[in-house]
Parts: C-alpha cells; structure tokens; sequence
C-alpha cells in the first residue's frame, strides 16, 4: 500500500507567503478543495528551539481555531494537523475578504445595508471570542472573510491568538483592529464605531474592555504628545523639564501665550524666554 | 459499499443496518482472527462519511510514518475516529459492542473479493451511506464529541467531529 507522506493528495499550488508560513491550495481526501498552511524553519534560530517553537505555534493555532468554533465563531473546519510538516490543513472558504469589500466601498461608495451587516457581524464575532476569553491577536481586515454562499464572516489566521481573560488584552486586540481600519480604510468612514456598538451588544464584559481602550487610547496619545513636544526642539538642552506633565505644558504655554500678546512683544522669542522661565521655576 | 480515495489509497465503506453477529464480529476481531481484517464503526456516530475520511486520512498519514498508535491499520481507524486520546474508551463508543446492530464498515484497500467476503461475515441489511445522516444518534454524538448547541449554530455535526478529530494531538 502506497501512501504519500505529505499529507496531500492533489497538487499544491502556493497562493501566499508571510514571515511565519506559507499558504498552498490543494484538494483533502479526494474532491474537497483546502487551504494547506506550512510553518517553516527559521534558519537564523538554534535548530533544537526552532522546531520547539514552530510545533508550539502550530498546536496553540490548531486550538485556538477550533475553541472559536466551539464559542460560536465562525472559523474554517480543521481537516487535519501534521506535526511533523508543521502543516495545518483547513476548508477553503469560498468569497472574498472583507479587505476587499471595505476597499470598494472605498471606491465606489458605501453600500449602507452591506456595511451595517458586515460590522454588526465583526463586533459580534469578537464579542463571543472575548467573552469565551479568546484573544484573536491579529484582528485586520485581511483576516476575515465573507463566505459567498451565506454571506457569512469567517475569522482566519489564528496564528496570534492565545487564551486571556484580561480586559487589556480584549482592548489590545480591539487597538489592533482599530489602527487596522484607520491605516486602510479611512474613507469609508467610522467603520470602528459601528463594529464597537455590535461587540457592546454581543460581550457581557464589554465596558472593562473598551475602559480599557479608552485609557489606552488617552495613554497612547498622551505618549505622542510627550514625545512631539521633545522633538520639537523647544526645550530639549532641558533634560529634567521634559519630563513634567503635558497637562501642565500646555496650560503654561496658553498662559505665556497670552501674556506674550498682551505685552505687545516679538512672539517666539517672548514664548521661549517665558517658557524657560516656567520650566526653571518648575524644575 | 463505496470506496472514497484517500491519501493515495482507497477506504470502502459498507453500511448494515440490523446486524444480529456483533458479538461474533467482536470475538473474531478480539482474537486478531478476522479475515480479512476491517473496522467495525459504531454507525449512529457518524453523520457522514467526510469524519471517517479525514480520519481514514490521519490514520494513513501515521502508517507511513510508522507511528501507529494502536495495534492495526483498522483499529487506529476506530481510535481516530473518537476524537479523544483514550484507547480502550474509544475502541468502546466508536466500535461495536455485543448488542450494536448498526454498524458501518470499513477496509483500506480493499480488493472486491475482500469486499463480499465482508458482505458476508456480517448478518445484517446493507444500506446505502446516504442513510447515516438520518440515523444518527445526536444525544450520543453531542455528548461524546462535547459538542454544545451554540456550536451546532454555525456548524454541522460533521464538521465540528472533523475539527476534533484533526485537533486531537494538538490539545
């Protein structure tokens, strides 16, 4: 009895290549078309860490798929794992990505009742995951599909995904998605908002996560702001006044304002002196 | 009796309904003196042929690798197939008992001749496969396979089995 040992039966045809893996279509037992997803070796890492490593990522995604499954999310059935050739082997799933969608939406315009469906399906899709505490890892646009033929969001590559019952974790995931969005599909307006009013009415837990990502939110900007001030050169020599709250920075710089244009003075060179002068008094 | 191809190989799958010998059939299998060998599924778990395939799958890919788990190609089949790592407690729920009268079998390879020899080890009515979907037990499959209902929302019974059971090792 002859059996091939590369767990496939028909060809392999190589439809994408990332950093991790590389993704094939090819046909299981005979006439069902699949996804086949090899994890390769690192050349670069010590041999003995990198096969630890890669069956390690390659189980943990094999449990995280099917555990969405089991939340009621929608993910593609599992066919088979091989350990050994570090392939993972799913369903193909037939339509295009919701990428895709947004980015003709982009344009084209918006189709409101397709966009409504669409996001209420995401936000709801995340919500279970997060609740069952699952943490999808790499929520982008790429990675969800609608399947055609019931016009159903499918979640793939859970590569990423790992179990956490943390809220900043939840709104880790959530930033991801959000910056995802911005970067790419800014024209088809608050596309994130709509996806949030789903997940608030699907998770039981939504509002310690999105405290979460409203804290990170402000954090993030807050880092921003620090650092703009710091490049901008204003005050750089001063190594201790840098580091004094930018609440406080701005409302000294409005009030230095004003006094500057109450005096009637050159303003730049008014506004330094002065802010050098709040910041000595400061530090 | 049908034979689906896999891995390079083939599986036949017959299907009996009213089978009055399973405990013969156990006693022969048990003593290692069936002839020809084949598996015996316990047929009101399967809702389709798609699990056993991807079992069948499995099964051979271990062969060629040498890494069988249990003693034969047909009874790795049957532990496959459970979706759980217990052996004795799968060859139990997923292969016959004394009184199991649905039975589906199975053979990889199988020449014709092996086929009628097992058309005739079994005393029962061989059925078309298409009829497993309407004789599944799905209280048994559900509790054996721990699929909940909130599942079953957005999946078939066979695919939330085949999801188990190529996920298996990696739990």
């Amino acid at each position: 009895m002859e059996i091939k040992a590369d767990g496939s039966d028909g060809s392999l045809v190589l439809i994408k290549q990332g950093a991790e893996a590389r993704v094939f279509e090819s046909t299981f037992v005979g006439s069902r078309r699949c996804i086949i997803k090899e994890r390769f070796s690192k050349k670069y890492r010590h041999p003995t860490l990198d096969s630890k490593l890669t069956l390690k990522r390659l189980n943990a995604e094999a449990r995280c798929m099917t555990k969405a499954r089991r939340l009621g999310v929608v993910t593609p059935v599992l066919y088979a794992v091989d350990t050994v050739m570090h392939t993972l082997t799913f369903e193909y799933v037939e339509g295009p990505s919701v990428k895709d969608i947004l980015l003709g939406f982009g344009l084209v315009g918006v189709d409101e009742e397709q966009m409504a469906d669409i996001t209420a399906q995401i936000g709801n899709a995340i919500g279970k995951l997060h609740d069952g505490g699952l943490v999808h890892g790499d929520l982008t646009t790429s990675n969800m599909l609608l399947r055609s033929s019931a016009n159903q969001l499918v979640l793939i590559d859970f590569g990423l995904s790992f179990t956490s019952t943390l809220p900043e974790d939840k709104a880790v995931d959530l930033y991801v998605l959000e910056r995802a969005l911005l970067s790419m599909h800014s024209s088809c307006g608050n596309v994130m908002d709509r996806i949030l009013a789903a997940y608030r009415k699907s998770s039981k837990q939504w509002s310690s996560t999105l405290n979460k990502l409203a804290e990170g939110a402000a954090d993030s900007s807050y880092i921003e702001a620090k650092r703009k001030k710091a490049h901008n050169g204003w005050l750089s020599f001063s190594s201790s006044a840098l580091y004094v709250e930018v609440g406080l920075v701005s409302m000294l710089s409005t009030a230095s304002m004003k006094t500057s244009d109450a005096m009637g003075q050159e303003k730049p060179k008014n506004l330094l002196i002065a802010k050098t002068n709040l910041y000595l008094l400061q530090s | 009796m049908k034979a689906f191809e896999v891995g390079g190989t083939t599986l036949c799958l017959a299907l009996f309904s009213d089978v009055t010998n399973s405990k013969e059939l156990l006693d022969l299998m048990q003593s290692a003196t069936l002839e020809p060998e084949v598996a015996f599924l316990n047929a009101s778990l399967i809702p389709d042929v798609f699990p056993v395939l991807a079992a069948a799958h499995k099964t051979l890919v271990a062969k060629s690798r040498g890494s069988l788990t249990t003693r034969t190609l047909h009874s790795e089949l049957v532990y496959n197939f459970s979706g759980s790592k217990h052996i004795s407690e799968s060859l139990k729920r997923c292969g016959i008992a004394d009184n199991t009268s649905y039975i589906l079998a199975a053979r990889f390879g199988a020449s014709a001749d092996e086929m009628v020899a097992i058309e005739k080890l079994i005393k029962g009515n061989e059925i078309d496969l298409k009829e497993l979907e309407q004789r599944i037990n799905q209280a048994q499959i559900q509790k054996h396979y721990k699929i909940s209902n909130l599942e079953l929302e957005i999946s078939s019974l066979a695919d939330a089995i085949t999801c188990r059971i190529a996920a298996r090792d990696a739990l």
